[in-house]
């Protein structure tokens, strides 16, 4: 079971690396004021400029970073063995998820446009969710 | 795991965490140092006040723009502010109150002239660029650009936006008719499309993009406070007896 499991933080923690990925670009893009390319059907500026993209001046990207590298180094840790880091794991996932929820409700019903990068953020943290809720779900089987 | 929670074994995931750390902080730097806008040249010529911003100018071979172009303070003013933007950024909906300060803090001491530059990746900022020229043709045109800013937020997601663009149009006193009748003539498209030209022309890739005599203004000082030192700097330099940028056509110019 422990082997099975440990499966499971570790792709979570390859997951979580490429949130990082994602949002450490948009970060970047941010501070240097540069266009992102942007698919068919995307507003990504009007989406990465808009009141909502920054808090403080600092880039929602930028503390999108920062929870996926705190979710890395958590999924990380758990895939080496500790059980408690995966708790942590699923209480920040959850809270990441929730966030996410509220910045696609932004984008569909607010701002009126997607940015393709924002989503993929998304897919990344309902993919972490998803990770953790089965294997808690895998628990409760055995 | 879960029902038995045990403390990692080795150093392997803290080494590990720490490389991954050390790796975003140097890629994300190196990253951002080779993407970032191409600095000051040592060998690039600086222009009055250009201290701060990059040697980075409107070519003179480029299109002239519209001709005479939307401006306000004085045709003769030492300092010439040329903003490109587009009506659906909203960045630049958020810089517009900050243009207007400079207007009203400057006077006719500065020549403030705006550049439509439509960005494809909008779908209505380019109608909202004829809707602004339509009521240019009135004389309204800084009533207008100032209400499709001002209601961004508001007609950039209503799908039934001409009809609010309609509705400004009849605030502020246009002749609904002749306006709705010049938007879907050439001139005022024309004029949109000489802006987007000088813009192309100039490589704008992003708005707002403002140049101050010819200077482009980092996108980091597009705020009050760093628009008034660049202005001051360049009023002071004038003041000296130094001779200002030159500037684009304003004859006739819708002010």
């Amino acid at each position: 079971m422990a082997g099975r499991i440990a499966k499971l933080p570790l792709a979570a923690s390859l997951v979580a690396l490429l949130g990082l990925v994602d949002a450490i670009y948009l970060t970047i893009h941010h501070y240097n004021a540069e266009p992102v390319p942007c698919g068919a059907g995307f507003d990504c500026e009007t989406v990465l400029a808009s009141a909502w993209a920054d808090i403080g001046g600092v880039p929602l990207a930028a503390f999108g970073a920062a929870a996926y590298f705190v979710a890395f180094s958590l999924a990380l840790l758990a895939a080496f063995g500790d059980g408690r880091m995966w708790k942590l794991f699923g209480v920040q996932v959850v809270i990441m998820a929730a966030v996410t929820c509220w910045l696609i409700y932004l984008q569909a019903f607010v701002i009126g446009a997607f940015c393709q990068f924002c989503l993929l953020s998304a897919i990344t943290t309902f993919l972490l969710l998803l990770l953790f809720v089965i294997s808690k779900v895998t628990r409760a089987q055995l | 795991m879960a029902n038995t929670p045990e403390k990692p074994k080795s150093n392997a995931p803290l080494l590990i965490i720490g490389a991954v750390l050390i790796v975003a902080l140097v890629g994300g730097w190196y990253w951002f140092s080779t993407t970032k806008p191409t600095p000051p040249s040592a060998n690039s010529t600086p222009k009055p006040g250009s201290t701060q911003a990059k040697p980075t100018g409107i070519p003179s071979s480029a299109p002239a723009g519209a001709t005479p172009p939307n401006y306000y303070g004085s045709p003769t003013a030492a300092v010439t502010l040329e903003e490109f933007a587009d009506f659906q950024c909203p960045q630049c909906a958020a810089t517009n109150p900050v243009m207007s300060e400079i207007k009203a803090a400057y006077g006719s001491r500065i020549r403030f002239i705006f550049r439509n530059y439509p960005l494809d990746m909008h779908d209505k900022s380019y109608d909202a660029a004829v809707a602004a020229e339509a009521a240019g043709m009135q004389g309204k045109f800084w009533d207008m650009q100032n209400l499709l800013f001002t209601n961004q937020k508001t007609w950039a997601s209503d799908p039934n936006y001409k009809q609010a663009w309609k509705d400004y149009a009849a605030k502020i006193g246009l002749n609904v008719d002749k306006w709705e009748t010049d938007m879907a003539g050439l001139p005022a498209k024309q004029r949109v499309n000489d802006d987007k030209a000088r813009a192309k022309a100039a490589g704008i890739n992003s708005t707002p993009t403002l140049f101050v005599n010819n200077v482009e203004v980092p996108f980091a000082q597009i705020n009050l406070n760093g628009l008034k030192t660049i202005i001051d700097a360049e009023l002071a330099k004038a003041a000296q007896g130094q001779q200002p940028a030159p500037a684009a056509n304003t004859a006739n110019a819708n002010k």
